[in-house]
This record gives C-alpha cells, structure tokens and sequence, in this order.
C-alpha cells in the first residue's frame, strides 16, 4: 500500500497536528502552513488526525500503486489524475497505477494530499509532523526526494476514478480566503513601542511578502517602521503568526516552523483563523493588515473552531454513508 | 518576593508574563519557579509554558481574562519555598574554537586563560531556544564577555561551545550561527534517540571542565 513521488514538489513533507508540550526544550509545534486546508483533507477521505502530505510552490508527480480514497485540498495546483481535470476540495476514488499531477496554478503556494487511514509516518514526541531542525518525525524527518515511497494505512479501495459526492461550500472557503489581501491581527506585547508613524503605518499601506520566506517566516517588504526609542530584548517566547520588526525596519511574520523565542520585538500577531490565508499569499503578493481587538480575535478563533467541527462531522457521516 | 510583573497578549492563545528585561539570576529562577507552578498545577485550558530570561509564555486553549486570573492567583502563592530544585552537570571541553584566539587577544588574555576563566564559573540555564537543546548558559566572567561575530558564520558544527555577550551556550546540530565560537564538547546536548532528548532544563546548572584531545576523542558522542 504505497504511492512513489515521482517529482516532488520545492518543499515537500508530511505534516499532521502540531507537536506541543515541548517548546520550554526549544522544539517548535511546527505543523502544516495552512492548517484548515490540512484538516479539510483529512475529514474529506474520513480521517481526523492523520498525518497529510503537504506541496508548496512547485509542480509534483506522484504514482499511485493501488487503489485508494484521496482528497487534495489548499491552493496553487490545478490536479490532474491521469490527465483528468479533478476539482480540489472532494474526496476521489483512485484505481492503481494511476499518475496524480498537481500542476502550478499562481493562486496560492501550498497543496494538501489526504489518503483515507493516512500516510504511515514516524511519530516523535507526540506527533506525526516532520522537524527539520531535528530531523524527526514525518517522512524519515526530511523533505520528500524523488522517487521516494510513502506507505499508507489499511484504505477503503474505490477501484476506479471517481469523484464522490460531498465538498465544502464555496462560501465556507470564502470565510477562510476571502479576501485574500486582509490579514487581520491583534497587538503584541511591543505594540505600544511604535511610533504613532509607524502605528499608522501598519494599517494603511501594503506589505509585500519577499521571496525570501519559508516554512519559518515570511519577510515583507513595505514601508520601514521603527520603534519610538532603541530597544535592546533579551531573548523572549515567541509564536506562530507574530509579526516581528527587525533592526532594519522591515517585517517578518513568524510561520509553522519559527523558534521557540526571539529577540526582535513583537508588533502584533496575526490571529490564528487567518495564518491559513497568509500562508497562502505567494512572494510578490500584497497583503494589508487590520487590527482587531483581542474580543473579536477570541470569537474568531471559537467561530473556526466550530467550524472545522461541524465540516468534520458532516464529511465523516458522508463518508460512512457512502462506504457502509 | 513581590516582584513587579507584567500580564500582556502574546497572542489569542499565548499570555506573556514578564519580569522586565534583563539577565538576571533571582529573576530567571522566579521565572522557572512560575513554570514549575504551573505545570504541577495546570489550570483548566493551560496547553504548556515556555521561560525565556525574564519572560514566560503561557499557551492556553482559554480566554485571556481566565488565564490572567489564574497567573495573579500563580504569583500570589509562589514563594522562596518553590525555588526549582536545580541539577548540576559537569560539561567536558576542548578548548579549541576558531575564535577563541580572537577572544583572548579582545581581552588580552592568553588562550589558556580564556579556558581557566571560561571553567572558573557554575553557569545557570536561562532558557532553551533558537534550536532544539540549544542553552542560554550565563553569566560569563566579564573579562571572557565578548559581542557576537559581526557576520554569522553560515555553519557552525554540533557541540560547539560559544560566548555572546555574557552568554555562553552550546550548538546542539550544526546551524548558521553568530556566537565566538572557543571550544566543543564531545557529549550530544541533544539526543534524539533517547526518550528524554534534552539534556539540559531551564534551571539546571552547568560547570565546564577542560579536556585533552585524546579525552574528547575517548568522550566523544558525534
């Protein structure tokens, strides 16, 4: 039960839920960049936690060598099962020795692929997901080479290519993507040390993700803000989605795979139920941010929360009605 | 012990409680004694905590109005009796890091010095961060005391041992890196083959020893 990456993607790798209760020993939480779209993925083939393989940036090709349940979700890809067009977001039946292409499209940089039962991957402190600092965890703790085999679990065969019949909404994905330049965040602990300018600044004018980003940052390139007097931190806790202003002006906002701590002040955060969007903005895309208040923020998080609930309820009853 | 102390957002899921912004051994171990609390007595919602120098975050799955709450009632109760039971471990090294020429000749010391000096002290663990296993060790002796490498070097080997500052700490895998490098140790700081991969903790203590060649060739764990 395996599938052969013929070509991997620039940065590819097995992600699954993040790795917590170890960031006091400097292991970061890691995970996927767009974490609704892992979780989608899951939930479309019947899983929940499974670990998900996750392509960004470039063109994969991945052979199938038996029959199996998929579901490809996230954005930047147009796939394609043996030259079929195959719309994102649906669970699909796949009959062996079938060739997946996930073909670059420019509208995102991230693509996830969900087998039913999931990928069989090493488990390291508590979780699937790969750590490239430690090399563990995930597809022997690296990025995927080419012509590497992945195993997966026990899968439900579909024995031929089939699209099944439930997705999410379009309007769900709206919620999620739309629109796909406003970034909302919320103050951080260094948000009162800007000047009033470049307060003003953080709001009203375009940032620019930088070719310069990975899995443990973006860089922006956008107006050069400084703090209301030199600041010298010593090194302090620092998270996912924070926006951090380095000594020469510019920004970077911390990803899945940031350290643990840092020393570059904290301007804001960006609130959970949108890293998914910014992972997804392309280097060279325009974003803006919006400050919200820490009340607006917390609802946020418990409206996604809910609703990754609910979409996993129904994909799970779908798929039981449909297999049982 | 009332310390003044800060309650701020990190995040929606991440409270930052600090004690200033210094490098400070009392304050650090009121920091480690915070997160030992915490971690005996989790509240409803707490995920974990995370010390830095003079800072702890605190990841929750709550409100920040809850959490606040339960760190005020934290710090009212932590005393000098929760002080964090501390290990001391023994680090053996070589003395024979690229820089470490560099530092002696900053501080117009003979090389042998720098080792001497470098031994003389017992070190606190401040915080583990930037890497897995990667220890904030201080302070140095201000005659070793030496500011980072003005252009990082893009690879440093595992086990190496550095000074930055008043800092001193140890490269658990190889990784681009700022710090005067003076020496390597031939234990692995970060194991992860073993359960407990680190070998260090925030609070722990650290005394450095010197060792020949062929020791650190016998001792060697890479």
């Amino acid at each position: 039960m395996s599938i052969k990456i013929s070509k991997p993607a620039i940065i590819s790798s097995v992600v699954a839920t993040e790795r917590t209760g170890y960031r006091s020993w400097g292991i970061g939480i890691g995970g996927a960049m767009d974490f609704f779209a892992m979780s989608v993925a899951n939930f479309l083939v019947g899983n929940d936690r499974q670990a998900v393989i996750e392509m960004g940036y470039s063109s994969s090709e991945i052979f199938v060598e038996q029959d199996l349940v998929i579901g490809v979700t996230g954005k930047g890809v147009e796939l394609r099962v043996d030259e079929k067009i195959i719309p994102l977001w649906r669970p699909v039946t796949i009959k062996k020795n079938s060739l997946l292409k996930l073909l670059k499209k420019n509208d995102g940089a991230w693509a996830y692929l969900a087998v039913h039962g999931g990928w069989v991957a090493e488990e390291w402190l508590g979780s699937l997901t790969t750590n490239f600092s430690a090399s563990k965890g995930g597809f022997q703790g690296r990025v995927f080479h080419k012509n590497d085999v992945i195993a997966c679990f026990e899968n439900s065969a579909g024995h031929q290519l089939k699209i099944l019949p439930w997705t999410i909404s379009a309007q769900q994905l709206d919620e999620v993507y739309s629109p796909s330049h406003e970034i909302r965040c919320l103050p951080s602990v260094e948000t009162a040390l800007l000047s009033e300018w470049s307060k003003q600044k953080f709001t009203s004018e375009d940032f620019v993700i930088s070719p310069q980003s990975n899995r443990m940052g973006y860089r922006l390139s956008g107006p050069s803000l400084l703090l209301n007097q030199k600041l010298e931190l010593v090194s302090s806790p620092v998270d996912a989605g924070m926006i951090q202003l380095l000594p020469d002006g510019n920004l970077i906002t911390l990803m899945a795979d940031c350290q643990t701590t840092g020393g570059y002040p904290r301007v804001a955060s960006v609130i959970k139920a949108d890293l998914p969007k910014l992972a997804q903005c392309m280097p060279g895309e325009k974003i803006r941010f919006k400050m919200i208040s820490l009340q607006e923020a917390e609802q946020q998080g418990y409206s996604f929360q809910n609703q990754l609930a609910e979409l996993k309820r129904s994909c799970h009853l779908q798929f039981k009605n449909y297999f049982h | 012990m009332e310390p003044q102390y800060h309650i701020t957002q990190l995040n929606e899921h991440a409270v930052l409680i600090s004690l200033g912004n210094v490098i400070d051994r009392e304050i650090n171990k009121k920091i480690i004694s915070l997160h030992d609390q915490l971690r005996l007595n989790p509240f409803d919602g707490f995920i974990e905590s995370v010390p830095a120098y003079s800072s702890l975050a605190v990841y929750h799955c709550s409100r920040f109005s809850v959490v606040k709450n339960e760190l005020d009632k934290t710090m009212e109760k932590l005393h000098s009796g929760n002080a964090h039971k501390s290990k001391l471990l023994h680090v053996p090294v070589l003395y024979d890091g690229e820089d470490l020429a560099y530092v002696a000749q900053h501080h117009r010391l003979r090389l042998e010095d720098v080792a001497t000096l470098h031994c003389s002290l017992i070190y606190q663990v401040f915080m583990i961060g930037f890497l897995p296993g990667f220890p904030y060790l201080g302070k140095v002796d201000d005659r070793i005391a030496t500011p980072r490498k003005d252009t990082p070097r893009s690879k440093v080997p595992a086990g190496s041992v550095g000074i930055a500052g008043f800092q001193t700490g140890i490269y658990p895998q190889s990784s681009p890196g700022g710090w005067q490098l003076i020496g390597r140790t031939p234990l692995k700081i970060f194991n992860t083959s073993k359960e407990q991969p680190c070998l260090f903790s925030a609070g722990d203590e650290v005394k450095f020893f010197q060792v020949s060649k062929s020791e650190f060739d016998s001792l060697n764990e890479y």
